[in-house]
């Protein structure tokens, strides 16, 4: 009895259904929060790309050594948390606790690094003198009426993502501490790390790769 | 009362079809008629109607296919490709650690592509698009194998995935108007313009 009422509630997609996803609240709950926060980040990334098709000269002031080095690095390492994390919701799906604490604190590992190696790339670009609306006296020199809203959009945006990743370091560190059997945790958790990952697919080429000096202007 | 029913939902789908008709022929007219000039007007336009269309269409779309009115033609390539044990994998746990490393691998290969392509002298129009087509696979690699959506109920896919291209899409409308604003811009800054003035 209580079966087929399951499947009349889980069976009928559009007939009202109690359940027409199929998936926990953590994890719906999880999905909506990701659809809202990816349209943060596309707002913001459409700002940025409208700023610069509006500007006259747009700075394109990124050398391969340090900052596309860097940035190449840290898309590695993003992408290898991710794999991590897929091993550790695998793992405790399987109801291997330990070895999803395990890959969990890997995944924080790299979560950490990548944020040491954005404050380093950060710390340099700030050393020359990029501020949020100030371009470096050597750039404004290069790229004559370039944008000085340049470095608004790359600290906003690179600096939210950035937050994102050490927010999920921390969520990932509770989930680990409290991880329990027969639950979704891990999942739920997993799916942010993921997006978080997958934002940074679209961050790096639009922030560093469309920025690329390879021209020489700034070297010269 | 089995008959009654069903006539009904039969009489409510050809209902949405013929809406989800009308809003396609109200894009397609936009895009044939005198006016159209492919700014954000039009663009919002077209967009909402092709929308509306996608809204009205789904739920008969899905009725046909519940129904075997209607079959996936790539069903038997995919059979040919997974192969029998693949599709039972899917079953149990979604994608295996094994396929996960590969879709690692294939991420890895776009981020070395788009790299390269950085210091490649192609066209910047040309690199925004080939680097946007390479961020959007890698992006659907992983919300379909990482994220695991490929794994989940066809509902909760239509749910997330048109959602979020539309609401992308109506952020995108915007860029005619930075160009407009490009052109509008005085050649040289205002205050040169208002110093020759003076002086």
């Amino acid at each position: 009895m209580a079966e087929a009422r399951v499947e009349t509630l889980t069976s009928n997609d559009w007939g009202g259904g109690t359940l027409p996803y199929r998936v926990g609240h953590r994890k719906l709950g999880m999905w909506l929060f990701i659809m809202s926060d990816s349209l943060t980040f596309g707002a913001l990334l459409v700002t940025y790309s409208y700023a610069r098709v509006a500007s006259v000269n747009w700075p394109t002031p990124f050398p391969f050594n340090p900052s596309i080095i860097f940035s190449t690095a840290m898309t590695f390492v993003l992408l290898s948390s991710s794999l991590t994390m897929v091993f550790a919701v695998s793992a405790s799906k399987r109801q291997k606790r330990a070895t999803a604490r395990k890959w969990i604190a890997a995944t924080m590992v790299l979560g950490l690094t990548f944020i040491a190696l954005h404050l380093m790339e950060w710390n340099h670009l700030i050393g020359e003198g990029l501020a949020p609306f100030e371009l470096p006296e050597e750039w404004a020199k290069a790229f004559p009426g370039a944008s000085p809203l340049f470095g608004s959009a790359f600290f906003g945006i690179t600096g939210l993502h950035m937050f994102h990743v050490f927010s999920g370091v921390c969520y990932l560190g509770v989930i680990a501490a409290r991880i329990k059997k027969l639950n979704d945790d891990v999942e739920v958790a997993g799916l942010y790390w993921h997006f978080v990952d997958l934002v940074w697919m679209f961050v790096f080429p639009l922030i560093y790769l469309l920025s690329v000096d390879y021209a020489g202007v700034l070297a010269k | 009362m089995v008959d009654a029913k069903q006539r009904e939902v039969v009489a409510l789908n050809m209902v949405l079809l013929a809406l989800a008709a009308l809003s396609l022929g109200v894009a397609v007219w936009d895009v044939f008629s005198d006016t159209f000039r492919a700014g954000t007007d039009d663009l919002f336009l077209v967009l909402v109607c092709l929308m509306l269309a996608l809204l009205f269409a789904t739920p008969p779309l899905l009725w046909a296919r519940a129904n075997g009115l209607l079959k996936n033609p790539f069903a038997e390539e995919a059979v040919a490709e997974g192969g029998v044990d693949m599709e039972i994998a899917h079953e149990v746990h979604g994608g295996s650690d094994r396929q996960n490393s590969y879709v690692w691998g294939a991420l890895l290969g776009l981020t070395a592509f788009e790299v390269f392509l950085a210091y490649v002298k192609v066209p910047l129009t040309l690199m925004v698009i080939i680097l946007m087509g390479a961020s959007i696979i890698k992006a659907a690699l992983i919300i379909a194998y990482f994220m695991h959506l490929k794994f989940e109920r066809l509902s909760l896919i239509l749910t997330i995935v048109p959602t979020l291209v539309v609401l992308l899409c109506l952020f995108a409308i915007l860029f005619p108007d930075s160009f407009r604003l490009l052109k509008m811009r005085p050649a040289e800054p205002l205050q040169k313009v208002e110093q020759k003035q003076e002086g």
